[in-house]
């Protein structure tokens, strides 16, 4: 053990005079606090948006009592009001935001037809979506595995390249005591490394203390454990140390960049989503229809659903609100098959992607952080249903006002439901995406040991 | 002399095991990257052409309809995938497809792939691009990093410079092998692809794509050819292999994945971007009260309503010749676009300030001179996408203007009346032509300029370099 020791703090020393690794490790503290520091102040920034959307509802109320100073037709009101469906952030999603940049994080809601509401998007470049998030998990999953390979290429290769093991192995050591110290010591390095940027970034955000904090420490450990089982792979092979680099970088490219890239072609082949505009095509033919339809064929269609409402006036008049959002709603009801169909489509893209992650532990990482920072696409679908509830909860408020014919007076903005929603991690997701990746770790270091005792490690 | 050399260094390559093991990769892969973009091109235009026609034949057969009923049912602009888009997706994905073009505002373009799909998408498309400017790169400096390290290592440098060569000739006689070899792995997939773009039918093979692609070429050639100069340079300059190796590895990391998505962020960060839901309220808010805030929209209403009686010399809605009502549509419409059009003005200069960061540092790294050059040849990138923004906008335009005007010629009662069916037959339909190449042009001159400048300081530069290097 005292052995062991001696070695570890020799590969201290040294690492110590490698001025080239010295500064990477440097560089990849920089860009994890520069990931953190810009995950932390994307989600302040979508959070001051979210704040700033309250004011608008109430500049809008403003503006329709002057409009409507006496008490007005609710219609009237339905129409030129809007509500915010707002989707808060995780204090987690600052450190993966996952597809928050590209899903809208509030939908702007008026009691027409839902279904040509619900998939408009924000205001974002697309270049700086194209070129993603250097967020926290970005430099864990993207950048470590790199440092991991900087620092471990050489394993055994640069001392029997020096001559050194030759005569490192001529003293009373065991080869498999030098590469533990060698692995230990590389271990101990990027763990510091990958626990302080990660105890950092979770301070920074202000993450709730509960079991997530452990989940995420996991994950982190675990995908470092692994890129050094690679390296131990590569190293027991004995091969110079180019050729080592060469293949640890053809893993790498492997795992982050080519698996990731045909998976996706082939989840899209397999999991063909019909598509998103078909429906609100379908929904502007049934609603503007509504127009030209026989009232009473409209409303009777409408009544079958709500028969609570069957009870009133018929309707003779050219125009009345109530004939207008009954057939509103009609347009949503025509095309619900659809928007089922569109939103399980995309789900399901979502689980066979989850279940095929075993391929590569990069993406089995990626998704399972952002599915513990609920910032991938199952929060939003669940953003969607709830913006969908919130829709079903402005109609049930506004009907009795139009079917009753009730005026809607000033106090009555004030009874009208309001909307929040903040996701909820997965995290069932991210606990088989830990089974998965402590499998890999294991088959891996399985494959490493297994490869040193067929060749024992061979001095020159 | 330096013929041999490129001759000795390209058969050389051709013998290397790894060699053909990589390009065969690389190879494998650009041809699969040419074949899944063709087929996903295929697929998605079918689908936009398909859509397109099916809500042009909609709008054109509508009932009697009024002509603001017609407006607000509105259409829809697909936007066709652009010829060379399939060997570089560019800000597509991200790009919605298709926008609603309807009365009174003006929507966002809602519906892009990456909606449709999990964050998987974050981690690159599989794109003949991305095989080109990634890949590729790396490819060379695999073959390049011991070109004079190992000849160091080996001492066959210095019987070579008794032969009467001097440093720069035996560099040149380098880069030129390895060129060829690199050429050798390219080149097929390349000719597959123009081969793919000019008998399909369904591309319009024209003069203008012709143009878009050799410059394509011409692009990833200079670009290719960085690479090969920088890593025989680095291989020149360094003590060891090992050394050439992990710098043209950094180099190639910074390069190509840490520095582009920092610009960007970094862009976005100190430009930020106004939410669609704060904008539409400020554009509300200045159509309601004038752009300038004193000027408010039933002031506007009154003041043409007295002109108009005015001007036919009526002293009532009821006796004019046209309906006041389409008349105000108009006025009102004329002004919520150009309010619109301020504020959509202002946000594409909000995105471009945001990557004029990314752009100038193609100055600095080559892969973020290529990337923009590359997307805006394929026709996917932002120029192009606010193109297609505009003639969708130009289009809904002229289309609500041109049903508030037949509106203002029902006359008085007009809300009473419908217009005939056939009405709707003389209306145009969207059609959209993506931009040819001379527009493309004045917005990829940094890029290209990049690539030369970068092309010339390595060749005089580093070649001065190579010749100032010690033998031994």
């Amino acid at each position: 053990m005292h052995l062991f020791w001696i070695l570890f703090s020799y590969e201290w020393r040294h690492f110590r005079a490698a001025k080239g690794l010295v500064l990477m490790c440097g560089l990849l503290l920089v860009s994890g606090l520069y990931g953190i520091y810009y995950g932390t102040t994307e989600i302040e920034r979508q959070r001051q948006h979210l704040a700033a959307l309250p004011e608008l509802t109430r500049r809008n109320v403003a503006e329709l009592k002057v409009k409507f100073p006496g008490p007005a037709d609710a219609g009237d009101i339905g129409y030129y009001h809007t509500a915010f469906a707002v989707h808060h952030p995780d204090p987690w999603a600052a450190l993966s935001l996952g597809l928050r940049d590209v899903n809208p994080s509030y939908v702007k809601l008026r009691l027409l037809g839902l279904q040509n509401q619900l998939y408009a998007t924000d205001n974002t470049n697309p270049m700086k979506v194209l070129s993603g998030n250097f967020d926290l998990a970005f430099v864990l999953v993207y950048l470590f595995p790199m440092l991991i390979i900087a620092l471990s290429f050489n394993l055994l290769s640069s001392e029997r390249e020096e001559g050194i093991l030759v005569l490192l192995l001529a003293q009373p050591v065991r080869p498999a005591t030098v590469l533990a110290a060698k692995l230990a010591f590389r271990l101990t390095l990027v763990l510091a490394l990958a626990l302080l940027l990660s105890g950092v970034g979770m301070l920074w955000a202000g993450v709730p203390l509960d079991g997530r904090i452990g989940t995420w420490l996991a994950l982190t450990v675990l995908y470092c454990l692994f890129w050094l089982a690679v390296a131990l792979v590569v190293a027991a092979l004995q091969r110079p140390s180019a050729v080592n680099a060469v293949a640890l970088l053809g893993v790498w490219l492997l795992l982050v960049v080519l698996v990731p890239s045909l998976l996706n072609l082939g989840v899209a082949a397999a999991r063909p989503v019909p598509q998103g505009i078909e429906l609100t095509i379908r929904q502007r033919e049934e609603i503007h229809a509504g127009w030209d339809r026989p009232k009473a064929q409209t409303m009777n269609r409408f009544f079958a659903l709500y028969p609570q409402w069957r009870d009133t006036a018929t309707i003779r008049e050219r125009f009345v609100w109530r004939w207008y959002y009954a057939f509103q709603h009609l347009g949503d009801v025509a095309v619900a098959p659809q928007a089922t169909a569109y939103a399980q489509g995309l789900q399901q893209r979502y689980n066979l992607v989850e279940q095929l992650n075993l391929l590569s532990p990069a993406i089995n990482v990626q998704s399972s952080l952002n599915a513990l920072a609920a910032t991938d696409l199952p929060s939003h679908l669940a953003f969607q249903r709830s913006a969908t509830r919130y829709h079903d909860s402005l109609r049930a408020f506004y009907y009795p006002f139009l079917f009753r014919k009730v005026e809607f007076t000033h106090a009555d903005y004030a009874q009208e439901p309001t909307h929040t929603f903040t996701s909820h991690p997965e995290l069932a997701t991210t606990y088989r995406g830990l089974l998965k990746l402590l499998l890999s770790v294991a088959a891996v270091y399985a494959l490493g040991a297994l490869l040193l005792r067929v060749r024992s490690i061979n001095p020159r | 002399m330096i013929h041999s050399i490129a001759q000795k260094e390209f058969v050389s390559i051709l013998r290397d095991r790894r060699f053909g093991v990589l390009s065969v990769l690389v190879l494998a892969l650009l041809l699969a990257a040419t074949l899944v973009g063709r087929a996903s091109y295929r697929t998605l235009q079918q689908e936009r052409v398909l859509a397109q026609s099916t809500v042009n034949e909609q709008f054109r057969n509508q009932p009697a309809r009024h002509p603001h009923r017609v407006a607000h049912y509105g259409s829809f602009a697909f936007r066709p995938k652009s010829g060379l888009s399939l060997l570089d997706s560019g800000v597509d994905t991200f790009t919605g497809s298709a926008v609603y073009l309807e009365a009174h505002q003006q929507n966002s373009v809602n519906f892009s792939q990456a909606q449709q799909s999990g964050s998987l998408i974050r981690f690159g498309e599989m794109t003949v691009a991305f095989v080109l400017q990634l890949l590729v790169p790396l490819l060379i400096i695999f073959l390049c990093f011991g070109a004079f390290t190992q000849e160091r290592e080996t001492g066959t440098l210095k019987l070579l410079l008794s032969q009467g060569l001097t440093m720069r000739q035996v560099a040149w006689g380098k880069v030129r092998g390895y060129s060829q070899a690199v050429a050798l792995v390219v080149a097929p997939a390349l000719a597959l692809a123009a081969t793919l773009l000019f008998t399909g039918e369904e591309f319009a093979s024209g003069a203008d794509l012709a143009a878009r692609l050799t410059l394509f070429v011409l692009g990833y050639a200079v670009y290719f050819f960085l690479f090969v100069v920088g890593s025989v340079v680095v291989s020149a300059t360094q003590a060891s292999s090992r050394a050439a190796l992990i710098m043209l590895l950094g180099f190639w990391i910074v390069s190509g994945i840490i520095l582009p998505k920092a610009t960007a962020n970094l862009g976005a960060s100190l430009y930020p971007t106004i939410t669609k839901a704060q904008m539409d309220a400020d554009v509300h808010e200045q159509a309601q009260h004038g752009i300038n805030g004193h000027d408010p929209h039933d002031k506007r209403a009154e003041a043409l309503k007295a002109s108009l009686l005015k001007k036919y010399g009526v002293d009532s809605e009821e006796k004019l010749p046209v309906s006041l009502a389409g008349v105000q549509m108009a006025a009102g419409e004329e002004y919520s676009a150009k309010v619109y059009q301020q504020h959509f003005a202002a946000l594409n200069a909000t995105y471009e300030r945001q990557n004029r960061l990314s752009d100038w540092a193609g100055l600095l790294n080559p892969y973020q001179a290529i990337r923009p050059l590359s997307m805006g040849l394929a026709g996917s990138d932002f120029t192009h996408y606010v193109h297609f923004q505009q003639a969708a906008e130009a289009y809904r335009y002229g289309l609500v203007q041109r049903l508030n005007g037949l509106q203002a010629s029902m006359g008085p009662g007009d809300k009473e009346r419908r217009l005939d069916a056939h009405t709707w037959h003389e209306l145009p339909v969207f059609s959209y032509q993506t931009p040819a190449l001379a527009w493309a042009l004045p917005h990829l001159l940094l890029p290209m300029g990049a690539l030369l400048l970068w092309a010339g300081l390595l060749s005089w530069l580093g070649f001065r370099l190579i010749a100032n290097t010690t033998v031994a």
